[in-house]
């Protein structure tokens, strides 16, 4: 099935969103995320991307907030060595993070899913 | 790309930001260079320590240490030593002067660079005068630079 | 298959270039070995020696990449043959005999002697970071530049004037004016790191930015067959946001040098903006090659360009970031951490948009439309050995910095500069692993460009 105009711009709005949250405005774009999703209907394209932000976002955050904080309090406020840890690792990761949504983004501009599904097309 | 956005709008964004932006730096600039002296530590700059600075410059000092932070990270911060040798630019001079030609062994060594008592004098109230200038915050952090 | 026989004068542009690109690295390597054993090669290679080879071999190579990719670029884009092919051959030569004479005056005799023997008091601009160049060499730079800008404007006005060459030129002529700054060397130390800048900052987050993304769209046009109209579009946008952010963002150099502390508002924010541009260029070639209409044979050129995107917003976008509001660059100005944002930002920024280039046009100007597929593996495998590589050199550069900040700057009993860098050799050795990587990297794309192989199978267009 063929997304209309509408699922199109909203998959793009979702994807937008993602990134959104991964940067400038974090929760707010979360937010927005899930209040899309109430938009959205289910095995559409816009459903998948809004869904793919949430997961994404998730993760992000289990992955950049509970692995710093777990770094933190195992290693210590005080010690320099959490730090070189905790920074390195947060400006690497969060940017990884970054280019994915992005990849997500400009995938969702085509209309298409992340991976291109050969038995769709 | 949205349709409404064209590309003759992009490119006045283009020629119009970047004139514009250049403008302002001028405008920044030229307030920037009227205010300096009052930070600058010009009134400070002798003969001598002119002559110090092409010292500076042509031993390349600035290709082991950073000055103001500028420069290389190989070997300590030199805005600040004319304070963290007890400001005494006869410490300083001792420094140079008495290098070692090879070096220390298996150590990061400074060169020797044969300058003559008067050239020391002048480097000394080079870094004398950059320890001077009124540096925001009073950076660097610290007295270790 | 050239379209202008003139575009071949971009070889020997190249070929120079990478031969420069190899000794750049031989001196990182020696340099980064002098960080943790101080006594190597010392004196005869002193560090700053090594140092002033290892920056000025790269500036120059990519200025050699520059010139190459625009007389590769600006005769197919302007459709007529380069103005004066016989000039762009001239200013190689002359630019090559300058740039190595140079070199092995920093190597043959003490910089001071050099100094002397070139008469630097004349007209004194030597000893200062990046431009320790003697002032002849750098009137012959000037020279060199004028006679290209010259030839390239000249070819771009009286031809087919494509936004794509618009921009390079405008990129091309901002360069050579900017570099007029390193004339300019008051006694007064303020002003001369104030107008130092003009040339440093307004380069490489300034001009050299039209200049990466010029050559980034044509390239982009020609391997995925998307439409102008859409490529000229973002080009125009993301030069209009890299000088909307980058010239004030100049500011961020502003800082602690004696400078009035407004430019602590006016750097930190607008060069907090600065990554915008970078990131577009991500999105763009990303964008781009999503769209594409068809899938080039030469698979290297596309990975070189999306890796230009891509590390460009992680070592200027991101690490720029990092430490350019002026509450952190308080602590870590002048640190591992200015090392790390440098290597990794000049890597994927330039370095990398110079390669995408070359991956390109090099074939086309050996008389094929892609190299074979065994040198395209070599050269898809040194990509990312060398891109690897600088990842792990920026994060190891990285750790040592913070360890710096926190021990000398930071804590409340700050330690002595050199106590501290031997508390950080562990990163540095980690470092100087990673660029033996790099190295070896490097040889491997040198190679594929002689490895024989199957010849790419394609559909003429
Ligand atoms: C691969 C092995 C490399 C090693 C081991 C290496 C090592 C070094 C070292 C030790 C310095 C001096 C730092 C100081 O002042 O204390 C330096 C400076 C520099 N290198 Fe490299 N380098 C390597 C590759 C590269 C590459 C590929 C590039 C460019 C893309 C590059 C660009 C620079 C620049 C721009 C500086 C000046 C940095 C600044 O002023 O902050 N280097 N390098
Ligand atoms: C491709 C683009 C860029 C390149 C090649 C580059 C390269 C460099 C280099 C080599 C230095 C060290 C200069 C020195 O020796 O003193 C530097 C410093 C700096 N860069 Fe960049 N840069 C780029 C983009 C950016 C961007 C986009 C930002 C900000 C978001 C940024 C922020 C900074 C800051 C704050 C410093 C000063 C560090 C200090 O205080 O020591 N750079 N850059
Ligand atoms: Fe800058």
């Amino acid at each position: 099935m063929k997304p209309d105009e509408i699922q199109l711009k909203q998959a793009s709005r979702a994807t937008l969103y993602s990134l959104l949250n991964l940067t400038m405005l974090p929760i707010v774009g979360f937010i927005s995320l899930c209040l899309l999703y109430r938009k959205t209907t289910s095995n559409t394209i816009d459903r998948y991307y809004v869904l793919l932000g949430i997961k994404t976002n998730l993760y992000a955050a289990a992955a950049l907030f509970l692995v710093t904080a777990l770094m933190i309090f195992m290693g210590g406020f005080e010690s320099p060595w959490t730090w070189v840890y905790v920074i390195s690792y947060f400006v690497f990761v969060h940017a990884l993070f970054i280019l994915f949504a992005t990849w997500s983004m400009v995938r969702s501009w085509t209309g298409e899913k992340l991976k291109r599904s050969f038995l769709s097309k | 790309m949205r349709e409404t956005f064209t590309k003759g709008m992009a490119r006045n964004i283009y020629y119009g930001g970047g004139v514009f932006f250049f403008l302002v730096l001028i405008g920044l600039t030229v307030d920037t260079v009227k205010g300096l002296p009052a930070t600058d530590n010009s009134e400070n700059i002798t003969e001598q320590v002119a002559a110090g600075k092409r010292l500076w410059e042509i031993n390349d000092c600035i290709g082991c240490h950073s000055l103001l932070g500028e420069g290389a990270y190989f070997a300590p911060e030199l805005g600040n030593v004319y304070t963290r040798f007890g400001e005494s630019t006869e410490a300083i001079k001792a420094f140079i002067k008495y290098r070692p030609v090879d070096g220390v062994k298996g150590r990061r060594s400074m060169p020797q660079f044969n300058l003559t008592d008067e050239e020391l004098e002048e480097i000394a109230q080079f870094l004398k005068y950059v320890d001077g200038i009124k540096t925001a915050r009073n950076w660097p952090p610290n007295i270790q630079g | 298959m050239m379209k202008y026989e003139s575009q071949g004068i971009a070889k020997m542009y190249f070929i120079a270039a990478i031969g420069l690109f190899l000794g750049q690295i031989l001196f990182g390597i020696i340099m980064g070995l002098q960080y943790v054993m101080g006594d190597f090669l010392f004196p005869e290679i002193p560090f700053n020696v090594a140092r002033m080879v290892h920056t000025n071999l790269l500036i120059v190579w990519l200025l050699f990449g520059f010139m190459g990719s625009a007389y590769f670029l600006v005769p197919e884009e302007a459709e007529r043959e380069l103005y004066a092919p016989w000039l762009a051959k001239l200013m190689f030569w002359i630019f090559l005999v300058a740039g190595v004479l140079t070199i092995l005056g920093y190597l043959l005799v003490p910089y001071a002697k050099l100094a002397e023997i070139t008469m630097n008091d004349l007209l004194p601009t030597m000893g200062r970071e990046f431009l320790e160049q003697p002032t002849i060499t750098k009137i012959g730079i000037v020279i060199v530049v004028l006679a290209f800008i010259f030839n390239i404007g000249m070819t771009v006005l009286s031809g087919r004037k494509t936004v794509i060459n618009l921009v390079l030129l405008t990129g091309l002529v901002g360069l050579a004016v900017f570099f007029l700054f390193s004339f300019y060397n008051p006694d007064n130390l303020v002003l001369d790191k104030y107008f130092w800048w003009f040339v440093v900052h307004l380069w490489v987050e300034g001009v050299w930015e039209l200049i990466m993304a010029s050559l980034l769209a044509y390239v982009l046009i020609k391997v995925t067959g998307v439409d102008r109209e859409v490529i000229e579009k973002w080009l125009y946008l993301i030069v209009g946001m890299a000088l909307i952010s980058g010239l004030i963002g100049t500011g961020h150099h502003f800082f602690w040098i004696g400078t009035p502390d407004y430019w602590q508002w006016l750097g930190s924010i607008f060069s907090a903006l600065e990554p915008i541009p970078f990131f577009m260029m991500t999105l763009f070639a990303f964008n781009v090659v999503n769209k594409r209409r068809r899938d080039h044979p030469n698979k290297a050129a596309v990975l070189w360009a999306l890796g230009t995107g891509v590390m460009a917003f992680l070592g200027a976008g991101v690490w720029g970031f990092l430490h350019t509001l002026a509450p952190i660059n308080f602590y870590t100005h002048g640190t591992q951490i200015t090392a790390a944002h440098g290597h990794m930002a000049f890597y994927g920024a330039y370095v990398m948009v110079v390669l995408t280039m070359i991956s390109y046009s090099m074939p086309i100007m050996r008389g094929q439309k892609a190299a074979n597929e065994r040198a395209q593996v070599f050269e898809m495998w040194s990509f990312w050995m060398m891109t690897v590589a600088m990842v792990f050199i920026t994060l190891f550069l990285t750790g040592a910095g913070i360890l710096q900040v926190y021990l000398q700057r930071y804590s409340e009993n700050p330690e002595s500069f050199m106590v501290v860098q031997d508390k950080v050799a562990m990163f540095y050795w980690m470092r100087e692993l990673a660029g033996l990587v790099f190295l070896a990297g490097l040889l491997l794309y040198i190679y594929s460009f002689f490895a024989k192989g199957k010849e790419v199978e394609f559909v003429e267009e």
